[in-house]
């Protein structure tokens, strides 16, 4: 048995090491997702919706013929870009939200309402447009719409971003941007150059030592196992959606404004999901409304289903970064200006956030907050590919690989330890340097990597005759601190203690996998220990559901682990008002007179006076007791935790393979609130990261602009044989508002992992490959740039996109 | 033996079933989906419907195998046993539920790819009751668990394989 994390507080259930409340029912296959209750057994007389995919990455319907496949036997109907009811659909984007419910006049981005639901222009090859075909099987459904005949017109295409920002580019969406491709500024992110301190050119003027860097991260899928789909059921003129997407109550409201019905006549149910990872991120994807629409005409349920081919949906953002650096030759740094490209593909949603947003907002303020001269600069762009949104940690990864090669490069420069020149330089502006958290998750990183022993650059120990062995690691901070959940509103929750002592907890969510239902659970049994009750007498009810249901936090991030308990003594303290009131009642004694422990209520002054709870309930009404809260967050600013990520890696010189040999990963985490699922996050945030840094790339064919590797055998996952020993360490240094003051990690787990590799890989051999994936022939190739001592100059971009 | 060409029979956690090929199946329908969809075995999990995930893992006539990639036609005759046909206490199903030991983190977090790592494992420990840690590695690398739970998950196997022996 390994030595375990010590909390800093011990608490009987929270931040301890326990199995997950559902475990059980994930391991002998009990737990229901949507693919398992949206099945014919169940809902009888379901038919299937197959929409059809572009085969053109860029191009319109002139006309289109579908009577073939609508005599299709097994075929129910045809739904067409140009029926009166799917052409009348608003524009809208797969980008309304990240945390609350908006509308459509509130949504964040109605700059970029540039999807047409089943439209009649294509802007990538698998883009929904033209028809849906309802028939009595998927086979049926995939076959008719073969046999839809379509006179496409194309259109000249663009895969590369900076292709598409020259001028005689197509254009794209020119209802947005009729000049080029370019996403017009808009107000929630700022201007093109949208973070401005000091004086940039002075600070460069002055420096003792300028560097410059630039990287380039590619797309990743998601590649959760549960591939999106929903089910639409009509009773009269009220619908019932069932969905895996973590956002019932945004769903609903997505309908609704689409659709124009009234929320009452709208009911979204969201079960445990099969993994989320950011996906789509809100609940407002196209497919709910032309399923919806066909589940109304065909006046029956009516299922849709990505293959995985489809479920190559949305990505990661491509993102080139890049940056120039001014330092003093004591290491201080004193100005950084960035200049970023983000490649929106086909579609806005989510990229200028993932560009701008995290960049200027979270990771200014809470990492590089205390460099007096900032100059960021980004640009978002169409291209013709598959659109990018969010992944696991937005658009934290592109920024952190760019950053700390600046990091790594600087340090050499000067002949300082970038570690010592991290500790000296990052940190959020509500706290002085050195931050107390960066400075502890570096120097417990360094002390369990082995620090010490790093080799100069390009001085590996060689090992096996024709590997070297380098170490690297990488820095970022946290961003899920309860302050900053402020958008998500008010947080709802109910408890309802039955006559029996058990309880059932509405702590509405989708449960994508991270672990927060257990955490609702522990926090409750926690805050109802003057009662007794245990988490076994704890049911957390599982499915989101709009109609019975509060509002469900929206699973976007791990803050859902903790932002339920903070709602916790609140409920608990009402609930022990309730009972002391009934008590009162009971013993005929006055209320201000009574305590309750051990699930006991007493006259304090005459303790062996009392009634335990449960007689109390059971002998009397039988009623169950009821709390309802409704709260905001605490938001007390009080600056954010850190994480970061060390990695030992061997590189074949004849090959060009990178193996990673050990990783350590480290997050403050404010309070651990479950010290095994906080563990699995940090090792499995690795074999995430580790795809993206070394395998995982969505593949084009140039010349058409067609993926040609939307599948798993060609878009390479990491197994259990690719993932070296993780060792995992969550740290509480930090301090939170609130009960807990607890911060998210499950985003920031994947953020370092790849420039700590990359990093790894140059220590090792002086080899700077600085764009993703890390893969056998750009490190052979940037291993023979060493050779001939010809390392190309940081821009310099290797490898495609 | 193929006895009525026109009807498949298998046995499936223990019970026979029959099914009248073109009536009830088509020719060309996967086992996994006639376990899903006809006998509503839904702890069969199918995500990436191409044999490159392993969620689907079923045991045929003992062996782990893709039930994805298996025509229901050709498994006429067979022994399938799913997740659901293994033991309450199936000392697997425990090891995987209950892990959660310092180091490891969890062995499952969404847990849509559980059932098939169980399945696979299932058919190691048949084969091999005290399989070494790189045994367990090597035989659970065509699964795929994108919540990255591997640590554990191979420590979980080695659990179960252990029984009430000490893991170090």
């Amino acid at each position: 048995m390994r030595k375990g994390f010590k909390p800093r507080k011990p608490r009987k259930y929270v931040g301890t090491y326990r199995a997950k409340i559902e475990g059980r029912a994930k391991a002998n296959g009990k737990t229901e997702y949507l693919d398992d209750i949206a099945s014919g057994l169940r809902f009888p007389g379901l038919l299937h919706a197959k929409v059809l995919r572009s085969p053109h990455p860029h191009a319109v319907i002139r006309s289109m013929n579908t009577e073939e496949a609508e005599r299709m036997e097994g075929v129910h109907l045809v739904l067409r870009y140009d029926d009166s009811e799917v052409a009348a659909l608003k524009p809208t984007t797969n980008a309304w939200t990240s945390f609350n419910t908006v509308g459509y006049d509130t949504m964040y981005y109605p700059t970029y309402r540039d999807r047409k639901i089943l439209g009649g222009k294509a802007h990538w090859v698998g883009d929904e447009v033209g028809a849906v075909v309802v028939a009595e099987t998927e086979e049926i459904a995939a076959e008719a719409l073969k046999r839809v005949e379509i006179d496409w017109e194309e259109l000249p295409f663009v895969l590369d971003p900076r292709e598409a920002m020259k001028p005689g580019a197509p254009v794209i969406h020119p209802e947005i941007n009729p000049a080029g491709n370019t996403l017009p500024p808009e107000p929630f992110c700022g201007p093109d150059i949208y973070r401005l301190r000091g004086d940039v050119d002075q600070a460069f003027a002055g420096a003792d030592e300028i560097v410059e860097a630039s990287s380039v991260y590619h797309y990743a899928d998601h590649g959760c196992l549960d591939t999106r789909a929903c089910l639409m059921m009509w009773q009269d003129d009220a619908l019932t959606c069932w969905t895996n997407l973590y956002q019932a109550d945004q769903t609903r409201m997505f309908i609704a404004q689409m659709m124009d019905l009234p929320l009452h006549k709208v009911r979204v149910i969201c079960p445990y999901i099969g993994g989320s990872f950011g996906r789509g991120n809100t609940g407002d994807q196209g497919y709910y409304i032309f399923t919806a629409i066909a589940a109304r005409r065909a006046r029956r349920p009516v299922k849709f289903k990505h293959t995985r081919w489809e479920d190559f949906h949305d990505t990661r953002n491509g993102t080139e970064w890049s940056v120039r650096m001014a330092a003093t030759r004591d290491g201080r740094i004193t100005g950084c200006s960035f200049y970023g490209i983000g490649d929106a593909g086909a579609y806005a949603d989510h990229t200028v956030a993932a560009l701008k947003y995290m960049s200027g907002y979270e990771i200014d303020e809470c990492l590089l907050a205390h460099i007096p001269n900032m100059r960021m600069e980004a640009y978002a762009v169409y291209t013709n590919k598959i659109p990018g949104s969010c992944k696991r940690g937005i658009g934290n990864n592109q920024f952190n690989m760019t950053l700390f090669l600046a990091v790594e490069l600087l340090a050499e420069r000067l002949g300082m330890d970038p570690v010592d020149l991290a500790i000296r330089n990052f940190g959020h502006e509500w706290e002085g340097l050195p931050n107390r958290s960066v400075a502890a998750v570096l120097k417990e990183g360094a002390e369990r990597i082995g620090w010490d022993r790093r080799p100069a650059t390009g001085r590996g120990e060689l090992v096996d005759g024709c590997k070297r062995r380098g170490l690297g690691f990488s820095l970022h901070d946290g961003w899920h601190a309860a302050w900053q959940e402020e958008p998500r509103g008010m947080i709802q929750l109910g408890l309802r203690l039955n006559p029996d002592m058990t309880v059932i907890l509405q702590a509405p969510m989708a449960e994508t996998g991270c672990g927060s239902n257990s955490c609702a659970v522990w926090a409750c049994a926690e805050h109802l220990d003057f009662i007794g009750v245990p988490p076994e007498s704890i049911k957390w009810i599982e499915k989101a559901d709009t109609e019975t249901g509060y509002k469900d936090m929206v699973q976007t991030d791990s803050s859902v682990s903790y932002l339920h308990a903070e709602l916790m003594p609140e409920a608990a303290a009402r609930l022990k008002e309730k009972l002391l009131v009934m008590a009162a009642a009971k013993l005929e004694q006055p209320k201000e007179g009574l305590d309750i422990r051990e699930g006991r209520a007493f006259v304090k002054d005459a303790p062996e006076t009392g009634i335990a709870i449960r007689d109390l309930l059971w002998n009397e009404t039988m009623l169950p007791i009821l709390v309802t809260v409704e709260r905001m967050p605490p938001l007390e600013v009080t600056g954010v935790p850190y994480e970061a990520t060390f990695a030992e890696v061997e590189v074949d010189v004849e090959t060009g393979l990178v193996t990673v040999t050990r990783i350590v990963q480290l997050n403050d985490c404010g309070t651990v609130m479950h010290a095994a699922g906080a563990e699995a996050q940090q090792i499995g945030g690795q074999a995430m990261g580790l795809g993206e840094a070394l395998t995982e790339e969505i593949v084009y064919d140039e010349a058409t602009g067609i993926p040609l590797n939307f599948n798993w055998v060609d878009y390479q996952i990491p197994t259990m044989l690719d993932v070296p020993p993780v060792d995992p360490v969550p740290m509480e240094v930090w301090e939170g508002a609130g009960e807990y003051g607890a911060c998210g990690i499950g985003e920031s787990v994947t953020t370092c992992i790849c420039r700590a590799v990359a990093n790894a890989v140059y220590n090792a051999t002086g080899a700077r490959v600085d764009s993703t994936p890390l893969k056998p022939e750009k490190v052979l190739a940037a291993l023979e740039a060493v050779r001939h001592d010809q390392q190309p100059p940081s821009g310099e971009r290797e490898g495609g996109r | 033996m193929v006895e009525d060409a026109s009807k498949v029979r298998m046995r499936v956690n223990g019970a026979w079933h029959e099914f009248e090929i073109g009536r009830d199946i088509a020719p060309s329908e996967t086992l996994s989906r006639l376990l899903r969809e006809r006998l509503g075995l839904t702890g069969v999990k199918v995500a990436c419907d191409q044999g490159a995930c392993g969620a689907c893992t079923v045991l045929m006539d003992g062996m782990a195998v893709l039930s994805c990639m298996q025509l229901a036609v050709g498994a006429d005759g067979s022994d399938i046993v799913t997740v659901e046909g293994l033991a309450d206490d199936d000392p697997l199903i425990e090891a995987f539920a209950e892990q959660a030991e310092p180091g490891y983190g969890t062995a499952l977090q969404c847990g849509y790819c559980t059932p098939g790592f169980v399945m696979t494992a299932k058919g190691l420990l048949d084969e091999n009751p005290s399989p070494t840690a790189d045994e367990i590695r090597q035989a659970l690398s065509g699964n795929l668990c994108r919540c990255g739970c591997y640590q554990a998950i191979a420590r979980a196997v080695q659990r179960a394989a252990a029984g009430a022996e000490e893991v170090d």
